[in-house]
């Protein structure tokens, strides 16, 4: 699970689970974004009626 | 003949042989000589190509075997649209040396239609995260001011339809790609419905947001263009397989008995816009309803809902399709790109599958909320085109775009000009309608254009 207070040495272990193996300094640099990616992870995790399905397949246009 | 003709100008000037297609083009070029070292907005002219093209267009007039009001008209691509023979880069150090073997389908539907062909236009690096310094290629300027900032990711187009480099050219829209660059250059762009022009050999960004479409001078130029794009391509999974409609045929019919709904809280709550921006919004509905039309206040989830779910979904995508080569050439993307892009790997399978769902919910509350009416009302930008070299690196990513919500329910929408802010930069309004309604946008947005005085002026720059 993510967190909003992520700090860099976290973001480095997320990071590398995810295949990006970055410098220090990189993942320092991301980090200000990662805490605004994690709060809208926190915004779209908040709960929703059981039968709302996914849009796996997009459809603008229901039926169609 | 003013010396930068709309499309719709040009074609009626064309069809009664009062216009060379070549002369047509020639200025262009010239014009792309005088001004694109101030603007970026072309990272390869292809004037051998454009002069072949306005021959062959020419040679149609002359016989009187015009294929429509696209032959001989000057236009440009976004530089994610594959054009066969032809440099195709995305902005990005990856594919600088990309030569496709085809065009994307609509590349080939507006060559059929007659278009010339200029050449390719700047875009952020693979259509997301820019401005960027970082790159091969500078990043596009605004001709309003060449010190201000285009919006992106279709920022070369932006540029070169605002300064007349060209009439018009192709956007691509994930999460705001036409409709931003429209706004902060004057100009209008349309994102059209998921599924309506085909994908099929356009770069991707995001799969299921990715859209295709024109951006123009006018409302009216963009139905024209977007007529040579829309229609079912069975190379595109998401192609809607649906008659298309004449873009064209509603435009005169004005503004009496549309219902228009505002979106107020977005721009006035959930990100309040600059006086200029909200003055122009007001002042366009204000024309609405004195033309007849009925408007009404929406209520729909807060902006940050539909931006996080959009955002999520788009760099989730995004960060599948690059992840090998961000694996292994990390640093060979521009900073803004890889920097907004590898903070997808915090996002869960749950996560991911999270956001799809209240995707849904998100679509079905829109469509639920426009009962009774036409269009729903919203900004396009927060303001006005703030200096390039000011851009905080995550102020897009903070802050609910306005953009996004039509992205995430795949509605249409559009953004055209309400004016100018006290530094002469441009504001925008933002027109959406249910799917498949492009008809009625280009019906509103034209009786709006054609009623202001927004139309008549052009940056000091291209008047030069």
């Amino acid at each position: 699970m993510s967190n909003p207070e992520i700090d860099a040495t976290e973001l480095a272990r997320i990071l590398k689970q995810a295949g990006l193996a970055l410098a220090a300094e990189e993942v320092r640099a991301i980090l200000p974004g990662a805490a605004i990616v994690a709060a809208m992870i926190e915004r779209v995790r908040r709960p929703l009626p059981r039968e709302a399905e996914p849009a796996v397949i997009f459809e603008a246009e229901p039926g169609r | 003949m003013s010396e930068i003709p709309t499309i719709a100008e040009a074609a009626k000037l064309i069809a009664a042989k009062k216009l060379s297609p070549v002369e047509l083009t020639k200025s262009r070029l010239a014009r792309v000589k005088a001004l694109d070292g101030q603007l970026n907005a072309f990272l390869l002219v292809t004037e051998e190509r454009a002069l072949a093209d306005a021959r062959a267009a020419e040679a149609r007039m002359l016989a009187g075997t015009l294929k429509g009001p696209l032959d001989g008209i000057p236009i440009a691509h976004k530089d994610i649209y594959n054009t066969a023979g032809i440099r195709t880069t995305a902005h990005s150090r990856f594919l600088k040396d990309n030569v496709p073997a085809e065009d994307a389908h609509t590349v080939k539907r507006w060559a059929d239609a007659g278009t010339v062909l200029l050449g390719k236009l700047a875009t952020h690096e693979f259509a997301f995260g820019g401005p960027s310094f970082d790159l091969p290629w500078p990043p596009s300027r605004n001709p309003w001011n060449i010190e201000h900032f285009t919006a992106g990711s279709s920022s070369g187009t932006g540029a070169a339809v605002a300064a007349g480099l060209i009439l018009g050219g192709t956007g691509s829209d994930t999460g705001g790609s036409i409709r931003g660059p429209a706004a902060f250059c004057g100009i209008a762009g349309i994102k059209p419905t998921y599924g309506l022009s085909s994908r099929a050999g356009i770069l991707p960004l995001a799969f299921s947001l990715d859209t295709a479409g024109p951006m123009a001078w006018t409302a009216e130029d963009c139905a024209l263009l977007l007529q040579a794009m829309a229609g079912h391509d069975a190379r595109d999974p998401a192609s809607a397989r649906r008659p298309i409609p004449d873009f064209t045929g509603d435009l005169g019919k004005g503004a009496k008995g549309l219902r228009i709904g505002v979106v107020r809280h977005f721009f006035e709550q959930d990100h309040p816009v600059s006086a200029a921006t909200l003055k122009g919004i007001d002042a366009a509905l204000d024309f609405f309803r004195q033309e007849g039309a009925t408007v009404r206040d929406i209520q729909l989830s807060p902006a940050a809902d539909y931006h996080a779910c959009g955002f999520l979904i788009m760099i989730g995508e995004a960060f599948a399709l690059h992840l090998p080569w961000l694996q292994e050439r990390f640093g060979d993307y521009a900073e803004m790109f890889r920097h907004r892009v590898a903070p997808a790997a915090l996002m869960s399978g749950p996560d991911m599958s999270q956001a799809q769902r209240r995707r849904r919910v998100l679509a079905a509350e829109m469509r639920a909320a426009m009962a009774g009416l036409d269009i729903i009302v919203s900004a396009s930008a927060p303001g006005e085109a703030p200096k390039i070299a000011d851009l905080p690196k995550w102020t897009s990513m903070e802050k609910p775009s306005f953009t996004m919500p039509f992205n995430v329910t795949g509605f249409p929408a559009i953004s055209v000009c309400t004016g100018f802010g006290a530094s002469g930069l441009p504001v925008a309004i933002q027109l959406a309608a249910l799917p498949f309604q492009e008809p009625t946008l280009f019906r509103a947005a034209h009786a709006y254009e054609r009623a202001t005085e927004w139309r008549a002026r052009r940056p000091a720059l291209a008047a030069a």
